[in-house]
């Protein structure tokens, strides 16, 4: 009887050490957690003290002192280039570790060894994707030159040496709540960092719903509804500029060869997101006399963010600007003398091959009219509480098999069954070359050098000098294709829709000082249809490029002030463009109280998303809904995925085609008119903005209704921003959602010093319990830019430096 | 090298073992020392931080606010010290007993 008593009593304090030292479903190990000298407390950073450093790396060549300014920007001194990015390392780990653990972490399909088997399907898409084979490939690029080695090697030391003086109770606070450690840091990492950003910006493709479009409606409808060029467009490189390279042959193009596969998946109407604005102006519209440069970069806004904003000076560079946690330098920014940002291409450098196995082994495939055969490659799944899975994946010589059978994950949707990917990511790589020569670059034969060295994902990089030359280049490794190769699934079998080459750097398309003074970009199409070779087929609607360059048109005499406003400015072209059009269409006789009252204030409407804008809520819904109204009877059938028509394309319907057939409602008996899908879509935003905020008040507001946020990057509650109430819309300048926008909003004014303006919307410190989390959204939220401290020497008071960090060896 | 949190599970444990006089003192010192000694160091860090973290975490937790937060945190871990500190005085009771069994026998 003693015995069972005595047993219980030594059982249970130990059952009760056992429960809260486990991490239950996704709750963490409660007293681990809550212990204050251990657990979540140890984060809470002292908002009233802030002391100077010292640390000790003995890998340093030299002395390296860190100075902290008032927004916790790093101002790195180096006296070479190791020790540079030696320190780069170190401090970016200081305040974003588990953001890049965690980046890449799943990038690499490892998301499961912490969370567990619910994670399993993303992380087996990403191993199938070949994000791994993509990163090795990658990083034999960047190890085989010799500066990217030493810049990478050196980032990864001082990444590692910042670990090292980590215990348990100052691990990030994300570690304690997900309960598992940091590891180091090894260079294929920085791989995987550069591979996500690719997956980000250039993993579209719609070839599996074009073909099941083509399979469906047939060639002459298919190019009807998705013609190789918008009906309405402002291209990057203007109108008129001249190639002059000497064309190398195009591949011809082979016969047409389609066969749709078919799945469980429903038809999403491509949502904008990614994409992002940049552009220059020459000394001849600046007040200055010298040349300004912005950029804003849209992206899922995260807190952390993606940016981290620091500034390098080490012998032959000198150059501020936002890096990416994971990867050495400084990938948009400036120095003493250029300029330069990014926006993404979205080249056509993602495409699915139709592969005829030899049999249900999969280790044999048609090609060129004999067998070849296929390679295994063994991806390793770690599952955290359970046994590791490992996935056979075959390789073709284009690339990987993505799937046998379709898993229920959102992601793979446009990932047709059975098909090899060949992705522009799978290549040998060195883009931090680029970024290496445009933080030392000097002159536009600097930028364009650095340029030659990029591979993917392609962006137009605008580019500024002190010299008064702007400059804007399309940039990438892109194949050389036949016009439209990848549109579609393409054959597997046969080797003339292989890649044929690639296009020679300096024939991507380019434009130097062109006459009208500026050069901008906005996703749009790269060129008009005069350039010879095949990037796309299709980009991003025009709506933002056309309102940039109509502005920057008439801008004459302008400042940094007018070149920050133009990047808030919420003035929708599609509404200019469709309101004329639509509005006559309605019947006021059939509204009700609140339509009618909705139509007023339509019709007094400036065009705007401005945050208190009624009108603004209503027409967005209204759009949406009539894109809805008119394509989905046809292009939503089940089993087979498939894609709407471009907004372009819808546009151009509606004022150039009213009688056409795709207006009628085919799985009605009666025959539906334009003017009928407009009104009920204009009934259907009003009354879908009722049963949300009732009869119509301020809560029709558009910033109330857009609800945009910052959430954690791992979707913790508590750990993201409050709503912020404010305008943009994806079709004006300023394009904020919900959660996706201006990730980092930048102007620079060259001159004899440059002065640089920038802001994001978040904070340097990755640590929910530190002041500097999110010190920076408000100053974004209300369109502002702070002055960025561009540091000359250590020693230079012209800024407030809060805290320094001496390294030595 | 600060201990593990379970150190209180140990130490309670051990004492009330050694020099718990009875039950419920065995349970409430326990539980006030640990509930005590977290909810002060918890503030002792938490109060330079203008609680900003315990806030977010408050909200994370579902719990909402800060302090009680800081309450549960107290009665968590005074739970555990307590319930360790009755079992280590028990335990003893139950080894006694038995050794006087023994010496009757």
């Amino acid at each position: 009887m003693n015995k069972l008593k005595a047993l219980f009593c030594v059982v249970i304090p130990i059952a009760l050490a056992f429960l809260f030292n486990t991490k239950i479903g996704s709750t963490p190990p409660l007293l681990k957690f809550l212990n204050p000298f251990m657990g979540f407390w140890q984060n809470a950073e002292n908002n009233h003290f802030i002391f100077n450093h010292k640390a000790k790396i003995k890998g340093a060549i030299d002395e390296i002192e860190i100075d902290f300014d008032d927004r916790m920007i790093p101002h790195i001194f180096a006296k070479n280039d190791h020790d540079l990015y030696l320190a780069q390392g170190y401090v970016t780990a200081m305040h974003r570790l588990w953001q890049m653990d965690f980046q890449t972490r799943f990038a690499a399909g490892r998301i499961s060894e912490v969370v567990g088997e619910k994670a399993i399907e993303v992380d087996r898409y990403q191993r199938r994707m070949g994000m791994v084979y993509g990163a090795e490939n990658s990083l034999k690029g960047m190890m085989a030159d010799p500066k990217a080695k030493e810049m990478i090697l050196a980032y990864t030391d001082g990444i590692n040496a910042y670990i090292k003086t980590l215990s348990h109770a100052n691990y990030p606070i994300e570690y304690k709540i997900l309960d598992f450690k940091p590891e180091n840091w090894s260079p294929v990492k920085c791989a995987l960092l550069l591979k996500q950003m690719s997956a980000v910006l250039a993993m579209g493709s719609d070839e599996f719903y074009m073909t099941n479009i083509m399979k469906k409606f047939g060639p002459e409808v298919t190019k009807d509804l998705f013609p190789d060029y918008p009906f309405r467009e402002d291209p990057i490189i203007p109108v008129g500029t001249k190639w002059n390279f000497s064309l190398l042959p195009i591949p011809k193009t082979p016969e047409s060869f389609t066969k749709a596969q078919t799945g469980e998946v429903k038809t999403k109407e491509k949502i904008e997101g990614i994409g992002s604005n940049n552009w220059a102006l020459s000394g001849t519209k600046t007040a200055s006399g010298y040349p300004i440069l912005a950029n804003d970069p849209h992206l899922d806004l995260s807190l952390p963010s993606i940016w981290y904003q620091i500034q390098l000076h080490a012998p032959g560079v000198n150059t501020y600007g936002v890096s990416l946690p994971g990867a050495p330098g400084v990938i948009i920014g400036f120095n003493g003398k250029i300029a330069w940002g990014v926006t993404n291409v979205a080249a056509d450098v993602l495409d699915f091959y139709q592969i005829k196995f030899k049999d249900e082994s999969h280790k044999e495939y048609w090609y060129n009219n004999a067998w070849k055969a296929t390679k295994t490659r063994l991806e390793t799944i770690k599952i955290r509480g359970g046994k590791d899975e490992i996935d056979t994946v075959y390789y073709t010589h284009h690339g990987p098999v993505v799937y046998f059978q379709k898993p229920k994950y959102g992601r793979a949707n446009n990932v047709p069954v059975g098909d090899a990917l060949r992705w522009i990511a799978h290549e040998e790589s060195n883009e931090l070359m680029t970024f290496y020569y445009l933080n030392r670059g000097k002159n536009y034969n600097d930028y364009r050098k650095a340029l030659t060295f990029y591979t993917a994902p392609a962006q137009n990089f605008v580019f500024a000098s002190v010299d008064n030359d702007i400059a804007i280049t399309p940039n990438g490794k892109f194949p050389l294709k036949w016009k439209n190769q990848g549109k579609f699934i393409l054959d597997g079998t046969d080797p003339a829709y292989d890649w044929q080459g690639w296009i020679p750097a300096e024939q991507n398309p380019t434009v130097k000082n062109p006459p009208r003074g500026f050069v901008s970009s906005a996703n749009q199409s790269s060129t008009d249809k005069t350039y010879p070779y095949y990037i796309n087929w299709e980009f991003s609607p025009y709506e933002r490029g056309k309102r940039i360059n109509d502005r920057l048109s008439v801008m004459n005499k302008a400042t940094a002030d007018s070149i920050r406003l133009m990047q808030t400015d919420n003035y929708s072209i599609m509404a200019q463009n469709l309101m004329p059009a639509l509005m006559p269409l309605i019947n006021n006789e059939q509204l009700n109280a609140t339509q009618k009252e909705a139509l007023g204030y339509l019709s007094k409407w400036n065009k705007r998303y401005d945050a208190g804008e009624i009108a603004a809520s209503v027409f967005e819904i209204w759009s949406k809904r009539l894109s809805f109204d008119i394509w989905n009877d046809e292009f939503e059938v089940e089993g087979i995925p498939m894609r709407y028509p471009s907004r372009d394309r819808t546009v151009e319907m509606i004022l150039k085609e009213p009688n056409a057939k795709w207006f009628d409602n085919v799985k009605t008996p009666a025959t539906e008119t334009l003017t009928d899908l407009v009104n009920e879509a204009f009934k259907y935003s009003c009354d879908s903005l009722e049963r949300r905020f009732g009869p119509i008040n301020k809560d029709w507001n558009w910033a109330n209704v857009k609800q945009t946020n910052v959430p954690h990057l791992a979707k913790i509650p508590g750990f993201g921003s409050k709503v912020l109430l404010i305008g943009g819309a994806k079709s004006t300048i300023n394009a904020i959602s919900e959660s996706n926008g201006p990730s980092w909003r930048m102007v620079i004014e060259l001159g004899k010093t440059p002065k640089g303006h920038g802001v994001y919307p978040g904070g340097q410190s990755g640590n929910p319990g530190s002041k500097f989390y999110d010190n920076m959204i408000d100053t974004w939220a209300n369109g502002k830019l702070y002055d960025l401290f561009y540091m000359q020497s250590p020693g230079d008071k012209s800024g407030t430096i809060i805290s320094r960090l001496k390294i030595s060896k | 090298m600060v201990a593990p949190w379970w150190v209180i599970i140990v130490i309670s444990f051990a004492t009330c073992g050694i020099i718990g006089k009875t039950g419920k003192i065995a349970f409430w010192q326990s539980f006030f020392a640990i509930f005590l000694l977290w909810i002060g160091y918890a503030l002792f860090k938490s109060l330079p931080n203008d609680n900003i973290l315990a806030s977010r975490v408050a909200v994370m937790t579902g719990v909402k606010i800060w302090w009680v937060l800081l309450f549960l945190t107290g009665l968590l871990s005074g739970l555990a010290a307590g319930i360790s500190g009755y079992c280590g005085y028990q335990f003893r009771k139950a080894m006694l007993v038995k050794k006087t069994d023994e010496k009757i026998a």
